[in-house]
């Protein structure tokens, strides 16, 4: 588990406030929907927010691409990565 | 979309009443000629519309019963004149609406009722600081509340409506000299979006959408007592609330003895909730909603402009009502 993961777990409990859970349980390839972590669709709206205003990222109007970027903490911080690199250029 | 579209009777499906033609050749008589000349043509014009909508006199003739046995007012009971005479507020209404966009309704016409002063936070947040939501109603005129906003104050306001409902009218409002609103075209809330509306917050623009109307599909609604019965509402304005964590006021624009007045109130102060209460927290505000809506409707009983069986879930809705 890398920094931005790990930052990303902490950031995923912050903002959903997931007293019960430590950053370190969320590891990078547990699915944060359905079976996994088990958050919902509202969940997501509200850590796009945080991330948006945490990392600077933009996602497009594809709600399908979306979701993928969404699966877990390993494609999250495969996101923000490439958003930063795309910023940097 | 899977249904046949002739099922469809959702009110953002249906599609807009009568012919454009006769709308178009209104608003021409009412631009050429003067409101005045147009008055007894009016009436003819809204009898057609009265008389071939069956589905609209049955439902206002319930929300009417509804509103008359959930205030005790038996003189709010509907007959066929005080169905009519929604019908013609209605078209009245219309006729305002171009009135405001080609600039013949000032500002200075219509009063404003703020006692908490929404008006200056509005103001504020031109220069600096986030914006807020202010959640409009299908009671009394949406377009002037909308107008007053863009023009009288020039704040940076957006407008949330459910998809292509609004096409014919738009149209009209185009050639009225109307370009500047900003519409945004809402489905369903999706990350995209609402971090697109998150920036526009931060930027200190506000954002305006209707708490009436459920969504299409009969996504994210919840149940609520309105005018003592049960009635479907969105949950859209209040899930912005607590995802964009912004305040959230009401505005009613409503036309008593012939002068639009603007109720401006602050709603949501503490926009914060937990994530286990979140359905009960949306809950609450939606229900509180419909309360003061309740309240609202009784100050202008012939102004709630939704022409659709409103107390129906939108999801068993039926052919029958036609």
């Amino acid at each position: 588990m890398n920094d931005l993961q790990k930052d990303i777990a902490q950031l995923i409990i912050d903002t959903l406030s997931l007293e019960d859970i430590e950053a370190s349980e969320i590891t990078p390839a547990l699915p944060l929907f359905g079976e996994g972590l088990g958050l919902d669709s509202i969940d997501a709206l509200e850590l796009a927010l945080a991330l948006q205003k945490r990392y600077d990222i933009q996602i497009a109007s594809d709600s399908r691409d979306a979701r993928q970027h969404f699966a877990n903490v390993e494609s999250l911080a495969a996101f923000v990565e490439a958003q930063r690199t795309a910023c940097a250029s | 979309m899977a249904e046949p579209r002739s099922n469809r009777r959702h009110w953002a499906g249906r599609k807009e009443r009568g012919s454009f033609i006769l709308m178009k050749f209104t608003a021409a008589i009412a631009r050429r000629l003067g409101r005045r000349v147009l008055a007894p043509l009016l009436y003819v014009i809204v009898f057609y519309f009265y008389a071939s909508d069956r589905r609209g006199r049955y439902s206002i003739r319930q929300y009417q019963t509804r509103l008359s046995c959930w205030s005790g007012r038996a003189e709010l009971m509907p007959r066929h004149r005080s169905v009519f005479g929604q019908f013609m507020a209605f078209a009245e209404c219309l006729l305002d609406r171009l009135d405001v966009w080609s600039g013949k309704l000032s500002l200075e016409q219509v009063q404003l009722d703020d006692p908490a002063d929404v008006r200056s936070r509005l103001l504020q947040s031109r220069g600096s600081g986030r914006g807020q939501i202010l959640v409009c109603t299908h009671l009394g005129n949406l377009d002037v509340c909308r107008a007053m906003a863009e023009l009288g104050e020039q704040v940076p306001l957006n407008v949330l409506v459910h998809t292509h409902h609004v096409g014919h009218y738009n149209r009209l409002l185009g050639e009225a000299g109307e370009h500047r609103m900003r519409l945004i075209q809402v489905s369903e809330l999706d990350t995209a979006l609402m971090m697109d509306l998150s920036q526009r917050i931060e930027r200190g623009e506000w954002l305006a959408i209707a708490g009436d109307r459920v969504p299409l599909h009969g996504g994210r609604c919840v149940q609520v007592d309105f005018l003592g019965q049960t009635a479907a509402m969105p949950q859209g304005p209040w899930l912005m609330a607590g995802l964009l964590r912004c305040p959230v006021n009401l505005i009613f624009c409503l036309k008593v003895d012939g002068r639009y007045t603007i109720h401006l109130e602050p709603y949501i102060e503490d926009h914060s909730w937990e994530r286990g209460q979140r359905d009960a927290t949306i809950q609450r505000w939606a229900q509180g909603y419909a309360d003061r809506l309740a309240q609202r409707c009784l100050q202008a009983p012939q102004q709630w402009f939704n022409f659709y069986p409103y107390w129906q879930a939108p999801a068993t809705e039926t052919e029958h009502a036609r």
